[in-house]
Order: structure tokens, then sequence, then C-alpha cells
């Protein structure tokens, strides 16, 4: 009979690419559509409150990184906070929404890119919610003692995706040359990066270590139709025989079925969605709200959080906001990496004692997904005081 | 005997009510998602006959509205006075939304006496008889979890999906109004349905069956929508 054993992440790793990228030069890097400045943009970041960001690329549109690249370098960074060599690594569990090839999958770029020897791999494509499928992954790996060791990186080449190039030219763009608000949103909101973290089955020494304690992950595709997609025009998205291998690539592109696009209007009906399924773990007693010490709330819409603090005060499932810990307005919303990083800057920034518990919660609109990652602070000898 | 008055029910209560009463509104609204009609709707694929079918399917209902709260107001005893009252205001300001029904379908190109002589769907039956059934029990507080249900769509779909329907079909604004009106004055629908839960004898059981009653009515109203006949 084997025995589940505890895992714990014994470090981190982060990568922003280049400088910090403010508003003003947002599309110098991005480039403008059709030759003209955006007339959104301006309200899609009032409404995201996102400061600076990071892009891989220059502002003529060269790459400086790769997304495997990116992920590669954040695993390394994780096994250097973990104090291990690469060649411990056993299991390899890697997340994007985009990888940089269609085929084969994102795990094994990473893998390549990393060059450290035979291991098992596992590739994870979906929204944000794809940092927490990985972690969930290399989590059970470590915890059944299949794996010795694993990590879970995830990582964001958005910014390529926002070029002028995907828009000019297709049905996304009206007669007055203006970019659809469902695919420039997008553009104002995601940025570059990765982030990882290294388990194993024994705390750091001489550190704090998270033990993590459970990973929930519910996805609410059975109602929703596709809210932030790619590969469909907004009229046939739910319809996956008009879906861009059928139209072929070229028609696909013109129809504007090959941008990444977000819905509104189901997004607001998706939030509430999230919280239902957060306010039913508070309720079943799986999430204590006030047991919960750091606050890790991967969400960029800003304005709509005083709709969701009063609902949540209301129904006495509030964190205190004193400990939320969110710094995404400096480092840009990266999609899946945004957990990560996230969770890098806490123990850089707020480093949890033992005993205090964090939580990750990473919503996804994508066809409606929330994870939840709960973690307690351990000393050397795993305990937690 | 003394009249209750509200002095505000138990903090803990009141909020384990609501979060348990969130989570019945987002087990709803993922019904409502799958609905044949809802879901043309969303997909934009809406015809100017589904939505006289809508109109005419809604009006069946809303017309018994105002009438089984003011049922329930009638079973409303003594003792929760303010209740009762708020009940029958209630019940005053919807008694004529029907109306609106039938003025929004002849603006979509109906005719009145289609609206007014269609029969209920199955599912409108099974709410209307839920509801009354409800409405006539002793002291039926636990018909806030029905209000919660029926008020939450004028809160939070009734106007997306006016604005969704107008959009589509090409409709001027007087073909909409039942929906857009309910969008617009629907907005403080939590503190006052908030100040109501604080005017019963909320406890434990009582909230089961507040959280029961909101339930079944949300099944029975996403009955009543998959029910519609589309074109």
């Amino acid at each position: 009979m084997s025995v589940l054993r505890p895992v714990y992440i014994t470090g981190t790793g982060a990568v922003l690419p280049g400088d910090p990228v403010g508003v003003d030069a947002m599309e110098d890097y991005l480039g403008r559509v059709g030759g003209r400045a955006s007339a959104l943009g301006r309200r899609a970041l009032r409404w995201n409150g996102i400061e600076t960001r990071h892009y891989a690329l220059t502002p003529d549109g060269t790459p400086t990184h790769t997304n495997a690249g990116m992920c590669a370098d954040a695993v390394r960074g994780a096994a250097e906070a973990a104090g291990e060599p690469l060649s411990r690594l056993n299991h390899l569990a890697a997340a994007t929404t985009q990888g940089d090839l269609l085929v084969p999958g994102h795990a094994a770029q990473v893998h390549a890119a990393l060059a450290c020897g035979p291991l098992e791999i596992a590739s994870f494509q979906s929204v944000c919610g794809s940092a927490l499928m990985a972690a969930k992954s290399a989590w059970q790996a470590v915890r059944t003692g299949e794996a010795g060791t694993a990590a879970a990186c995830a990582g964001e080449h958005a910014s390529r995706w926002f070029r002028p190039h995907f828009f000019e030219g297709t049905a996304l763009i009206d007669a007055k040359g203006r970019l659809a608000m469902e695919a420039e949103y997008l553009r104002w909101t995601l940025s570059d990066g990765a982030g990882a973290i290294w388990l194993s089955p024994k705390p750091a020494q001489g550190a704090v270590s998270l033990r993590v304690d459970w990973i929930d992950i519910v996805s609410l595709a059975d109602r929703f139709d596709p809210c932030m997609w790619a590969g469909a025009t907004e009229a046939d998205r739910h319809d996956l025989t008009q879906a861009w291998p059928f139209l072929g690539p070229q028609a696909a592109f013109s129809a504007g079925a090959v941008a990444l696009q977000q819905d509104f209007t189901l997004l607001k009906t998706i939030i509430r969605a999230w919280i239902g399924v957060y306010l039913e773990k508070v309720d079943a007693g799986r999430i204590d709200p006030a047991a919960i010490d750091h606050l890790l709330l991967h969400y960029s819409a800003r304005s709509l959080r005083e709709e969701i603090v009063r609902l949540l005060t209301d129904t006495g499932a509030m964190i205190d906001e004193a400990r939320w810990f969110n710094p995404l307005a400096r480092t840009g919303n990266i999609g899946s990496a945004s957990i990560w990083v996230m969770l890098d800057a806490l123990l850089r920034e707020r480093p949890p004692e033992p005993g205090q518990t964090v939580l990750a919660v990473v919503p996804e609109s994508g066809r409606g997904l929330v994870g939840f990652m709960h973690m307690t602070a351990v000393d050397q000898n795993g305990e937690t005081s | 005997m003394s009249v209750h008055v509200h002095t505000g029910a138990d903090p803990a209560r009141l909020q384990s009510t609501l979060r348990k009463l969130a989570i019945a509104w987002t087990g709803f609204e993922a019904r409502l998602e799958t609905a044949p009609l809802i879901r043309k709707l969303n997909r934009g694929q809406l015809t100017l006959a589904d939505y006289q079918a809508f109109l005419i399917n809604l009006r069946q209902q809303v017309v018994e509205g105002a009438c089984w709260i003011s049922r329930a107001a009638s079973n409303i005893s003594e003792d929760y006075f303010e209740l009762r009252s708020t009940l029958i205001g209630h019940a005053a300001t919807e008694h004529r939304d029907y109306h609106l029904l039938e003025q929004d379908f002849v603006a979509a190109g109906g005719a009145i006496e289609d609206i007014r002589t269609a029969r209920k769907n199955v599912g409108s039956e099974a709410l209307s008889a839920w509801m009354y059934h409800q409405a006539g029990r002793p002291d039926p507080f636990h018909l806030l979890g029905a209000m919660w249900i029926i008020e939450g769509l004028g809160a939070q779909k009734a106007s997306d999906w006016g604005g969704s329907v107008l959009r589509q079909l090409d409709l001027p604004q007087e073909a909409a109004r039942f929906l857009l009106y309910h969008g617009e004055n629907d907005g403080d629908h939590m503190e006052e349905f908030q100040s109501m839960l604080a005017m019963t004898p909320l406890d434990e059981a009582l909230e089961a069956r507040i959280v029961r009653c909101a339930e079944v009515t949300g099944r029975l109203y996403a009955l009543q929508l998959e029910e519609i006949e589309l074109a």
C-alpha cells in the first residue's frame, strides 16, 4: 500500500521579459492597427487597472524570447530558489494559452529549452486556469510517489497575437477602420512572462516552504459558450464545425477567426458563476475566509471588484482586503503565468510565516472555469509553528 | 400580541442565507443559459417569432405574479405586519406589469388577442401552481426564496436580454420595455431583499425553507423557458 506524501513548494521562479512598459509606450510595442492609435485603449486600461507590463518583443515586432524559453527560465529560477539541480526533475508540467507551435505540446518545447535529460512531461492548454491544471499534475505526481521532484510552469507570449497583422485585412476591422472591442480589449490587458513552482516531498532547509494542501478545479463549460476564444468568429464560436481548420487558414483569417477575443456580456454571467463556486466552497467549509492569511486572486477587472466585494461581504465570504496580495498592476496580467508571478512576488515581498495560509484563486473566462490552490507555510521540518 | 419590529436578524444567519441563495441563483442561471430560447438569444440567432413566443409565454406567468404575492401577504400574520405591508406594496407596483408585456408584443408586430388568449405552457402551469400553493400556507416567509429568483432575473438578466433582443431583431425600444424596465428598476434588489429577510424570524429551519423555495422556483422558471416552442 502506498501512502500519499505531503508536497511542498520549495522554490518559485518568475520571468518578466525586458523593461516595464508604461501605458504611453504600449502601442510602440504592439503596433498601431491600420496605423491609427486605438480609441478604446484608455478605456480598457481604466477598467483593468494595469499600469506597467512586459513584452517579449521589440517595438518592430522582433521576438526577444519565446514562450517555451521564458517557461524554461522560470523553471531554472524555481530550481535555483529550491537549491536543487535540474537533473533531479522527474516530472515537468507546462501550461499556456497558446504555445509557440500548434503541435507538439508546450511541455515538449519547454523540456527542449531546458535540455535537462529525459523526464516525464504533461502539457496543459487552456487559459489562466491551465496553470493550476499543470500544478495539479505535478502535485499529484509527487504526492503519489510517481515522481521524486516535479515542476509546474506557465507562460504566455501574448503580445505576438496583438500585432497589427493579426487584425488588418480581417472582418474584425469595421468600415471606419476601428478594431472590434472583443479583440481590442485583450490587446490592452494581456502581456508576456512566465512563472514556475518547484515541488518536493521534503520542505526546504533553512527556509519557509509552502505545503500544497489541495487543488480544486471546477469547469462550468457545460453551460457556457466560449467567452475568451481564438479559432472561430464571434458568431460561430459555439459551432465547432465552423472553426478555423474547416474554414481553412486564409478564409479563417479574413473572417477574423484567428485572433483572440472576449465576450463582455457573457463575462458578467461567468463572474457570477465563479463567485457561486467560491461560495459553495465556503458554504461546504472547504474554504474558511477568516482563516486565509494571504489571498492571491488573479483578477484584472478592477472596476468589477466593488460589486464582487459587496456580494462577498453580504454573504460572509469576504477575505479582509488587507490580506489580498496582487502585483498585477505592475507586472501586467500574464494569463496563466500570473498566479506564479504573484506567488513569487508574495514570497519575496510579504513572506508567509509558518502556520499562515495562502489561497490562490484562478478564474478563467475561456469557457467558464475557476481553480483554487490552498497552501500552508511550514518550517524546514514541515511544522506549522 | 406585539407587532414584530425589524430588529435585525442574527448577522451570521443572514449571511449564511444570502450565501446559500447566491449559490441557488448560480444553479438557476446555469439552467437558464442552457434553455434553448436563451441559447438562441445568446448566440444572436433569435427570430421575431421566437421573441413573440417568449413574450406570450412570459405574460401568462407575469399576470399571476402580483396575485401570488398578494395571497402571500394575506397569509402573513399580524406579528409580521411590516413584512406584510412590504409585500402588499410589491404587489401593487407589479400588478400592471403584464400590460407592458402586451404592449411590447404589439410593438413587436403581434396581435393583442394572441397574447391575451394564449394558454400557459407546462412550465408556467407548474410554476403558478407551486407559487399559489406556497403562498397559501400560513406565514409563507419562505416565498422570499421565490422572490430572490424572480427579482434576480430583473436585476441580473432582463436589461441584457432586452438590449440583445433589440439589436438582433432591429426593433424599437417600445418592443422590449418590459425587459428594459425591469433591468433599470430592480437595481437596489439586494438591499431591499435583505431588509425583507431581516423582517422574518430567520433561523436555520426557515433558512432551509427559503433556499429550497428558491431552488424549486428556479427549476420551474427554467422549465417555463425550456417549454417555449421555437421557430
